[in-house]
């Protein structure tokens, strides 16, 4: 491919820049469209396919990778600080905001002396292209115990994520201070944010858990058709609309007078939860048991005796679940009445595969994540509903935790959670 | 796409008849199966084959060689053969409808309507009746095992002896596992006697948390036997309540069917696994009882299972298999079960492959031994 075809560059980055906060980032450089010789960002944008180049911004009211769509490819990292003081403490959750700016922002990849360690592991080549990256920070409710004098900030809601029936939660794998999601666009972008923001917080936050986790592939038929979760289900349909900001401020970001800490504003509480899917276990259930667990046709994904995806199940129509039963999973987790209609929460989950347990069972399943305003009015009352469902044979929760996303930043110097030293 | 089942018993078949004519029906086999394959992708042109040449009589017993006779267009190819059948063993449904329409059904997966169906006529619920009390007899049997054993678990905690009270522990835990997979069928005795902690609020340390694994997790953490004591006691008194509800018990022929192969999905998620057995690691002991109670519900459902499919025939060889293999293991160590840390790799892949070659065969059980056809799912109302 040649190094550089200026006009492929900016028709490309005209066309994508107009769509909305997803654009294509276009570098420092396109103003010096006159300038003889192409910038290195120009030259490395030049040969990045879109969606490499896709940016999204780090700075806003809120943060990123809450609404943004999922992108294909994700780590979950859980951290723990060792930090010594609340000082030690900001300076780490400091480095990380501005290492995770960066990264999202893309950049040529800088050159130190020879005989330095370069600055950047340049796993991604010359140039870091941003590819929808997005890292998005929350804390969990052990930052704010006794270590660092936090403990008048909690937001009200963060606790320690209870133990649910037929939870099977694993210490090692639940829980932590600090939440990093990172997702992107391809495997080896998430990796290489996984490694430079390990780096930049060295000495100061270490790793308690971790997963990684991918969306299948969008298969159809229709743009608009959810992927699949590992139980062959098509995952996401009944989601809220994250275009309504309405909806979104009165279902996922914490509010102004609800109660909450002033610097909680415009955050939300993310919900994690490693599910393991006995997908074996799955594969001998007949067919038509399997939908009627979920209560949606496995190929369309319809709600049982309807035909398209986004079909409303009509509920009062079906009083005693001739069509849908009532322990369905999507009639548990969602009755659609008006009562629960502020229980919604919005799912972001991603599929994931850690290699077989002792017994050679894959080790499949789901990296639940769900974003909402009240994690006791929203998700546990509907994880709580959910005790009964019949699927749960075939689920078991092993990890996660209860984390608090804070709101946006401004731009540099702000980082997430500036909030918790502002007062 | 169905896998091919022969419509006609093959049972039928003498063992004279077959050494006789061994080849020949070999050879008829051969081209049944090309034929269905054709008929299966599709072929326009499937193939006719003279009607007294394919009864199975023609096949197996009859002296008239087997021959192409002409090839036709078919007009129903769910029944190339043109074979007729006055009785199917194994159901009361008239072959007529068994072999034909419901033959037609399964082979499309589809019914006049358009839904998914299953590919049996449903059994009579009556006809569980014997095996969930011949059941209920042998689970009776164990449970006597379970209160004496517990008894000796008792007394071992007592005199303050692990090791007897270790191996009591384990004779009382594999005692109940004989029972099957006895979740959801007495109320919350299960979960006091074999409970884990997982989903206790609590957890280890919650009073709530009670039973074998309470004992498990006191004698193989180094508490004090006699601090375990109370946990035997209780044991004792929920055993005596297990043994009373017993009898009582409701068992549907849908949960016990399902429980045929739930036994062994169990052995292999939670105690092959190590999940339920994180103190003790004897996930293979418990596994073996589980085997013993799956053969046992398999063979009371034998009666049911004749003709329908060959579930059975393919159940027992994986039964059978997942037997020696672990009779394999266990001679390996001396005539003990092996804790799973004392598994080889070899043994572990032997133990594991078998369970999961036995599973898949078992996962036929519930789809054979349906006692009710599937429900159609009316179609949400226009007008939304
Ligand atoms: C491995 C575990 C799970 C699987 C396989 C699963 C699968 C599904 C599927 C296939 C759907 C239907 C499609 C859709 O609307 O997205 C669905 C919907 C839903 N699920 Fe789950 N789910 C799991 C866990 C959970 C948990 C833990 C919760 C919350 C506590 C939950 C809450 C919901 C909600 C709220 C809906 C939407 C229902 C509606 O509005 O109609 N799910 N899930």
């Amino acid at each position: 491919m040649s190094p550089l075809d200026r006009r492929t560059f900016l028709t490309r980055s005209l066309i994508t820049a107009g769509a909305g906060a997803v654009g294509v980032g276009v570098g420092t450089s396109a103003s010096d469209a006159s300038a003889k010789r192409p910038s290195a960002t120009e030259q490395a944008h030049s040969v990045l396919s879109d969606e490499l180049a896709t940016r999204i911004p780090f700075d806003g009211a809120h943060q990123s990778g809450v609404l943004t769509p999922a992108q294909d490819h994700m780590t979950m990292l859980a951290l723990d600080s060792i930090a010594p003081n609340g000082a030690v403490l900001f300076e780490g959750l400091q480095a990380l905001s501005a290492q995770a700016r960066r990264l999202m922002h893309g950049d040529p990849v800088g050159v130190t002396e020879v005989d330095d360690p370069p600055p950047d592991s340049g796993i991604l080549g010359a140039y870091d292209a941003p590819d929808a990256l997005t890292v998005t920070v929350a804390f969990g409710a052990a930052l704010f115990d006794d270590r660092y004098g936090l403990g008048h900030l909690r937001p009200k809601r963060l606790v320690e994520m209870p133990n649910f029936p037929n939870d099977n939660i694993d210490p090692t794998r639940s829980g932590g201070d600090v939440l990093v999601q990172v997702c992107a666009n391809h495997r080896d972008t998430v990796i290489h944010t996984v490694r430079e923001i390990l780096r930049a917080t060295a000495g100061k936050l270490v790793v308690r858990w971790t997963l990684d986790g991918f969306q299948s592939a969008a298969r159809g038929p229709t743009p608009r058709s959810n992927k699949r979760n590992l139980f062959a289900f098509r995952d996401g349909t009944a989601n809220p609309d994250v275009t309504d900001a309405v909806l979104m401020n009165r279902l996922i970001w914490v509010q102004p007078g609800s109660g909450e800490p002033r610097w909680a504003t415009s955050g939300t509480y993310q919900v994690v939860r490693t599910i393991r899917m006995h997908v074996e276990f799955w594969d001998r259930v007949g067919m038509l048991e399997q939908e009627q667990m979920i209560g949606r046709y496995r190929v369309s994904g319809a709600p049982l005796g309807g035909d398209g995806e986004f079909e409303d199940p009509d509920y009062p129509s079906d009083p005693d679940g001739r069509r849908i039963k009532l322990d369905a999973h999507i009639r548990l987790a969602n009755p659609r009445t008006p009562t629960t209609a502020n229980q919604r929460i919005l799912r972001r989950g991603y599929n994931y595969h850690r290699g077989v347990d002792e017994a050679g069972d894959l080790d499949d399943g789901l990296l639940f994540i769900a974003f909402n305003q009240d994690p006791d009015r929203q998700f546990a009352t509907i994880q709580t509903r959910l005790t009964p469902e019949p699927m749960v044979d075939y689920i078991t929760p092993v990890g996660g935790g209860y984390f608090f996303a804070p709101p946006g930043t401004s731009g540099p110097p702000d980082w997430v959670g500036s909030g918790l030293a502002a007062t | 796409m169905a896998t091919f089942v022969p419509r006609f018993p093959l049972q039928r078949m003498r063992p004279t008849q077959r050494s006789g004519k061994g080849r020949l029906a070999l050879a008829a086999l051969a081209a049944l199966a090309a034929l269905v394959a054709l008929v299966a992708v599709g072929a326009l042109v499937a193939v006719a084959l003279v009607g007294s040449a394919l009864s199975p009589a023609g096949l197996f017993g009859g002296s008239r060689p087997f021959s192409v006779h002409r090839l036709v267009a078919q007009a129903n190819p769910s029944d190339p053969l043109g074979v007729r059948i006055t009785r199917v063993y194994g159901t009361t449904t008239p072959a007529k409808i068994y072999g034909t329409e419901i033959g037609q059904q399964e082979d499309q997966g589809i019914n006049r309507s358009g839904q998914m169906i299953s590919d049996l006529s449903p059994l009579a619920p009556a006809a569980f009746r014997g095996p969930v009390s011949a059941y209920k007899r042998y689970a009776a049997g164990w449970l006597v095992r379970v209160s004496h054993e517990t008894a000796v678990l008792g007394a071992a905690l007592r005199a303050g002896n692990r090791a007897a009270a270790e191996s009591a522990w384990r004779d009382t835990w594999s005692a109940y596992l004989h029972l099957g997979a006895v979740y959801g069928l007495f109320g919350s005795l299960d979960q006091e006697i074999d409970g884990m902690p997982g989903g206790v609020p609590g957890g280890t340390s919650s009073p709530h948390f009670s039973g074998l694994h309470r004992i498990e997790m006191g004698l193989w953490t180094g508490q004090p036997p006699h601090s375990l004591v109370r946990w035997s006691n209780l044991l004792a008194v929920d055993v005596a309540q297990l043994r009373r509800v017993l009898p009582g018990v409701q068992i549907t022929p849908l949960v016990y069917a399902t429980r045929s192969h739930e036994i062994l999905e169990d052995a292999q998620r939670d105690l092959l696994s190590g999940m339920d057995v994180p103190w003790s690691g004897e996930g293979v002991l418990g596994t073996a009882a589980g085997l013993v109670a799956t053969d046992e519900v398999v063979r009371t459902l034998r009666p049911l299972l004749g003709g329908r499919d060959n579930t059975l025939v393919e159940v027992q060889n994986e039964l059978l298999l997942l037997s020696s293999a672990l009779a394999k293991v266990r001679r390996e160590h001396h005539g003990t079960w092996p804790t799973l840390a004392e598994l080889s790799i070899t043994q572990r892949e032997l133990v594991d492959g078998t369970l999961a070659g036995a599973l898949g065969a078992l996962e036929q059980l519930p789809g054979s031994l349906e006692a009710a056809a599937l429900p159609e799912i009316p179609n949400i109302p226009a007008g939304q």
